[in-house]
């Protein structure tokens, strides 16, 4: 109790501050986020961890004064919520990123944690995602120059964190970017043509008991390539990406090999029509950032799935997980949208999706020859009645392969959603969301259903269920509410959480199941 | 480990007073794939700033409220509407296709290395900002109910009767 207490307390002394801050000449801004749970029992999921409580916190706070600007992000797990054991052991306070910074109008330089990516991120991101405990930024030097919007060179060098602390890597990395059409001075084009080199550079004999040579690296650099090109023009764009690999060692392979990528897009908008195709071809490109660790934070490049994300709870039950190992696929995405030109509370949103994924090599299978991965097809159609209604209905068909593609056997999900929302007057509104999910395989059909009823703009509380009929018949039930004052929300909920994955990047975390009570807060100054 | 948090916290209360945020100088991609300055986009008109992302529904809730008031409101004022998604270079096409089609009237820029969401300390989404024809921030908001998007208008007809 003493514990909440005191973390009530950390949060209300800094929400209590509600706009940034004057020191000086310069000013302070910050933001903090909060995720605490207390875990209650639950027979129906399993055993409750022996400390009940857990609370991951994140406080950021920056320093700007004209071109020049500092800051430092300090992260506590009082002690570290469950799943995030990789993280952290138990409490553990620690500085996690920092940074100074001077920008001009043609130059930058800054010296700390660097976040930033090289393209579509296939060879260098590092970023954070704290829903995923990921944190890979490069403690180094950064320099940029742009010259007259022509051309931007960019430099980096510095050694990676690995969770709370930091790997034995040195990077480097070198981006180019040229833009024929401000030089040739199109100004109705877009014509970008860019490069990225990146060096990975770690000893292999920091463990005697690992011999990478027994694996056929014998090489300390890792050095990647890219090639992008980026064309735009009246409502036409074109994207393309190759990368290549030297030799290196993923966590799930015993031998080391080269890897290479391609990526391409096109797309084509006209008024309210807007269709987008991706093609991706990915072949050994998982790159860790330490040759001597293993878990998702240990990434340094970006591999998304590309598949439409829902936002609905059964549509996303057992979302793609890319295979680095080899894959071939890409996604097609189409927009319409029918507006009254009397009425702009009146219109229909349509919405087609279909993405579809296969292994790369026959040797990933067990029959010898390439699988299906992963299939969707989906639509979702949106009608803004007037003012006051609002109807969405979604169709999902999803296909999944349970094996990565190792074997043939699929399966298969039929997902259907309806969502109504009604507004009684500008301040109060109903959202109603009901869900099934129809599938003769895995673990048979589902069903759920939201309620939530908002008073803006501050208050809002909601119930949602989720049950499975054929196997478990197991209910994931949740309920709430959430308060928002400016920049400060709170969010109180009790429930029952279904174990499942959280992926991003090409990396999974597996959330196990829990049932509690979960208070989140975010606020920023 | 709770006394040292506090104690930063308390450090920074010791130290301040309170005023407005300058918008960030932070380099932007725009609907063309060019890249624009933050500021460049501000052209002296006072704007409201909404951040969203593909998989943040109440976020694409808010513009669409936005989009659908706004002829009305600009009757009554002069501002800017800028839409910022956060997507990644995962979502960052879907987001062009749902931004291109939804006839939304206003300024879409793509934050895909979300550098400008780090330096506005934007740490959820749904998350709003008023800024002033200067680029100070004078109002932002989290979250999203239905009928919430006018506590945005109002600030901007604060900011009209200031001037």
């Amino acid at each position: 109790m003493k514990r909440i207490i005191l973390l009530i307390a950390g949060i209300c002394a800094i929400t209590s501050v509600a706009a940034q801050v004057q020191v000086g000449e310069g000013q302070v801004s910050g933001s903090l986020e909060s995720n605490t749970i207390y875990y209650m029992d639950d027979s129906k999921i399993g055993e409750t961890p022996e400390d009940r409580f857990g609370s991951n916190n994140y406080l950021k706070v920056d320093y700007s004064n004209g071109r020049f600007s500092a800051g430092i992000q300090a992260n506590a797990f009082l002690p570290v919520l469950q799943g995030y054991e990789d993280l952290a052991t138990g409490h553990k306070f620690y500085l996690a990123s920092k940074y100074i910074q001077w920008q001009d109008d043609n130059f930058e330089l800054m010296v700390g944690d660097i976040f930033d990516q090289l393209g579509n991120g296939l060879i260098f991101r590092s970023f954070e995602d704290r829903q995923l405990g990921l944190n890979n930024s490069l403690e180094g030097i950064r320099g940029l120059y742009n010259f007259n919007n022509y051309v931007q060179v960019k430099g980096m060098y510095g050694r990676p964190r690995l969770y709370t602390d930091y790997a034995d890597t040195w990077v480097r990395a070198a981006d180019l970017s040229v833009s024929l059409s401000d030089i040739f001075s199109w100004d109705a084009a877009l014509f970008n043509v860019e490069g990225s080199y990146v060096n990975r550079n770690q000893s292999l004999s920091l463990d005697p008991m690992m011999d990478f040579s027994t694996s056929g690296l014998t090489n300390p650099n890792l050095n990647m390539y890219s090639g992008r090109v980026n064309f735009g023009w009246n409502g036409l764009s074109l994207r393309g990406e190759y990368v290549e690999k030297g030799k290196d060692l993923a966590a799930t392979s015993t031998t080391a090999t080269s890897g290479n990528a391609l990526l391409g897009e096109v797309g084509y908008s006209h008024n309210t029509f807007s269709v987008m195709a991706t093609f991706r071809q990915l072949d050994n490109m998982a790159t860790r950032l330490s040759l001597y660790d293993s878990g998702i934070g240990n990434t340094l490049n970006y591999l998304p799935a590309l598949t439409r994300q829902y936002t609905y709870m059964l549509a996303n039950l057992n979302p793609y997980q890319v295979n680095t190992e080899g894959e071939i696929g890409g996604q097609v995405d189409a927009c319409y949208s029918i507006r009254n030109k009397d009425d702009r509370y009146r219109y229909w949103n349509m919405h087609v999706n279909y993405s579809t994924f296969y292994t790369l090599h026959a040797s990933q299978t067990e029959r010898g020859k390439n699988e299906r991965l992963w299939q969707d097809f989906n639509f979702d159609v949106e009608r803004q009645w007037n003012k006051q209604l609002k109807t969405i209905f979604l169709y999902s068909f999803q296909e999944w392969n349970p094996t990565h593609g190792y074997k043939h056997r699929t399966y298969v999900s039929n997902v259907f959603v309806g969502d109504v929302t009604y507004k009684f007057n500008r301040k109060n509104s109903l959202r109603v969301e009901a869900q099934y999910l129809w599938s003769d395989e895995y673990e048979g059909d589902w069903v759920a259903g939201l309620v939530e009823y908002s008073m803006a703009p501050k208050w809002s509380i909601f119930f949602s269920d989720m049950y499975n009929i054929d196997l478990t018949k197991t209910n994931y039930y949740n309920g709430g509410f959430s308060y928002t004052h400016n920049r400060t929300r709170v969010q109180l909920s009790y429930g029952r959480n279904r174990a499942g994955y959280v992926c991003s990047g090409g990396v999974c975390r597996f959330s196990p199941a829990y049932t509690g009570f979960n208070l989140v807060l975010t606020s920023s100054f | 480990m709770m006394k040292r948090l506090l104690s930063l916290v308390c450090m920074l209360m010791g130290v301040v007073s309170l005023s407005a945020q300058q918008l960030p100088d932070v380099k932007i991609e725009n609907a063309q794939g060019k890249i624009v300055s933050m500021r460049s986009i501000a052209k002296g008109k006072p704007m409201i700033i909404s951040y969203w992302s593909i998989t943040c529904k109440p976020c694409i809730q808010e513009l669409n409220a936005i989009n659908d008031a706004l002829e009305e409101w600009r009757e009554e004022a002069d501002f800017e509407v800028v839409a910022i998604s956060t997507d990644d270079a995962r979502m960052k096409a879907s987001a062009k296709t749902i931004a291109s089609s939804r006839g939304w009237d206003f300024i879409c820029l793509y934050d895909d290395k979300q550098t400008l969401k780090r330096a506005m300390n934007v740490s959820l989404t749904p998350q709003s900002f008023v800024v002033d024809a200067n680029g100070k921030v004078v109002f932002s908001h989290s979250g999203y109910t239905p009928g919430s998007e006018q506590l945005l208008f109002d600030k901007i007809l604060e900011l009209k009767k200031k001037k």
